[in-house]
């Protein structure tokens, strides 16, 4: 049921997504396939990343993994108006879903869950910037996501798509910070599951780190995991990441490449 | 006299800087005044969406998705799917500036220039009767077709309502709705996920946008460095015909 909002055209009343006919037939279906289809329990799926497609803010990427697709631009360092005197800088992240990312369609109105992983990517974020050099300045991480194929692979994503902007911005930092999310299917740990295996899954498990300095800056679990198999999925994902960051610092290494040409 | 940098110059004095450009009877990048960005548009990226198209005019980058849902039609028009309430269409386009898109826009509600752009996209949309109105009826009185034009701003870079409206009518022409079928006894819609029926589109009404600058100069495609410095924009909306669809004009406007 959509409210009226009066900033924009409305539709109907009340509408409703189209109801289709083999999902009627899917949920009679009770036996799910053993092993994953298409890839390994350990790959990751291909990520294209790159900076720059944004020319009016300071610093942009853009994201893609297979269905998930999202761009990020950073605006910043900048004056931050009508605000005390703060002595560290402030990182604000802001993450926006177009209405036609996700399979039902969106209201533009922003929710509970854009705000729950703008804090989930601020939090993977921070750790990583010298806010200490921009007193009385506030840096700007807009995020939107075109394409959604499950959360925990949006919060990865957008978190490697931000530090890859800020980087494109020019902001220190002590490190670039890559992502990964995984899912218990099981017994066994699958990495960065689409929307359809988390479903599956009894636990996932996302964690974002700084593989120059060996350091984890944010864990997201949700599910049933006992502490062995928490601390496996944490080796697992850091594996992972320093593969992540190779594809984020040769993306980089190529738009400084192409601008200097 | 001191040397100034070209790019500090700019920054600093930018109508002096538009001035010298145009006197020499080209613009700051590079083009004619009568000359166009080059466009390019790709359909069909976005799964989740039943049509999509992507539209680049120079750095201006716009993102158009079409999503489909089914209501109930209006009482008096039972077979029209909603189009024809002046405000309201079948069609439900809406136009997002973000503030991803340029330093202009804060976070928040949607400003002026969005609510404006969507306001015209409206216009034109229920104006050039884009799809004829009956063919998002699936059960008169029943179930109807809405769709969900929504356009996002990923760059702007000017003239974001031919861009806009291209990415519309692209998306639009690369959807494909599924079949549905009315069941009078269970009073419900089950669509089909293997056949889909692409829209049939009966006009493509095309923009063209310029601004007038010093009362002398006209300039097409202005970019968002020229647009503040324009006193008055003209915008033309045609169909493939050639009958024209609208004219928007705006601003101080004589032109000797």
């Amino acid at each position: 049921m959509a409210s009226f909002d009066r900033r924009r055209i409305n539709g109907p009343e009340e509408s409703r997504p189209p109801v289709f006919e083999d999902d009627e037939d899917a949920e009679q279906i009770s036996v799910t396939p053993k092993t994953r289809k298409g890839r390994a329990n350990k790959d990751i799926r291909p990520i294209f990343l790159t900076t720059g497609l944004i020319s009016q803010a300071n610093g942009s990427s853009y994201i893609e993994t297979e269905k998930t697709k999202i761009a990020c631009a950073v605006y910043g360092p900048r004056q931050i108006k009508n605000a005390p005197y703060n002595e560290i800088g402030k990182l604000n992240v802001e993450v926006k879903f177009a209405p036609f990312s996700c399979s039902r369609r969106r209201a533009p109105l922003r929710d509970a869950e854009d705000r729950s992983i703008s804090v989930l990517i601020q939090q993977s974020l921070l750790p990583s910037l010298r806010l200490e050099l921009l007193p009385k300045s506030g840096i700007d991480v807009f995020i939107t996501i075109i394409e959604n194929d499950g959360v925990e692979a949006c919060v990865a994503s957008g978190a490697v798509a931000a530090s890859t902007a800020l980087a494109d911005a020019g902001i220190e930092m002590f490190g670039l910070v890559t992502s990964c999310a995984s899912a218990m299917v099981e017994e066994e740990i699958w990495l960065d599951p689409t929307a359809e295996e988390t479903v599956r899954a009894r636990a996932s498990f996302t964690i974002a780190c700084i593989p120059a300095l060996g350091t984890v800056t944010n864990i997201w679990q949700t599910g049933q995991l006992t502490a062995e198999e928490a601390i496996c999925c944490l080796e697992a994902c850091q594996t992972c990441c320093r593969d992540i960051h190779n594809v984020m610092a040769s993306a980089l290494l190529n738009s400084q490449a192409a601008k200097c040409s | 006299q001191k040397q100034l940098d070209p790019s500090v110059f700019q920054r600093l004095h930018p109508r002096a800087y538009l001035e010298r450009f145009l006197s020499e009877g080209i613009r700051p990048d590079g083009r004619d005044p009568d000359a166009w960005r080059s466009v390019s548009i790709n359909v069909g990226s976005v799964t989740t969406a039943d049509g999509s198209a992507l539209v680049r005019i120079g750095k201006t980058t716009m993102i158009c998705g079409v999503k489909a849902e089914i209501a109930e039609p209006e009482l008096d028009r039972p077979e029209c799917g909603f189009l024809g309430n002046y405000i309201n269409g079948n069609k439900v386009p809406n136009v997002d500036l973000p503030a991803l898109c340029s330093p202009r826009f804060k976070p928040g509600p949607p400003g002026d220039e969005a609510q404006i752009l969507s306001a015209r996209l409206n216009e034109i949309c229920v104006s050039s009767e884009i799809l004829p109105l009956n063919s998002l009826c699936i059960h008169p009185g029943k179930a109807v077709w809405v769709l969900y034009v929504d356009t996002t701003c990923l760059n702007y870079d000017g003239n974001a309502f031919d861009a806009a409206l291209l990415a519309t009518i692209a998306a639009l022409k690369n959807t494909r709705l599924p079949k549905a079928t009315y069941n009078e006894d269970t009073t419900r819609t089950i669509c089909s996920r293997k056949v889909t029926i692409p829209l049939q589109l009966q006009s493509l009404p095309l923009s063209a946008s310029f601004g007038i600058f010093d009362s002398s100069h006209l300039l097409s495609d202005p970019t968002s460095f020229e647009e503040p410095l324009l006193e008055t924009f003209i915008t033309v909306v045609m169909d493939e015909k050639g009958s024209l669809s609208s004219v928007i004009q705006s601003g101080l406007a004589t032109v000797g």
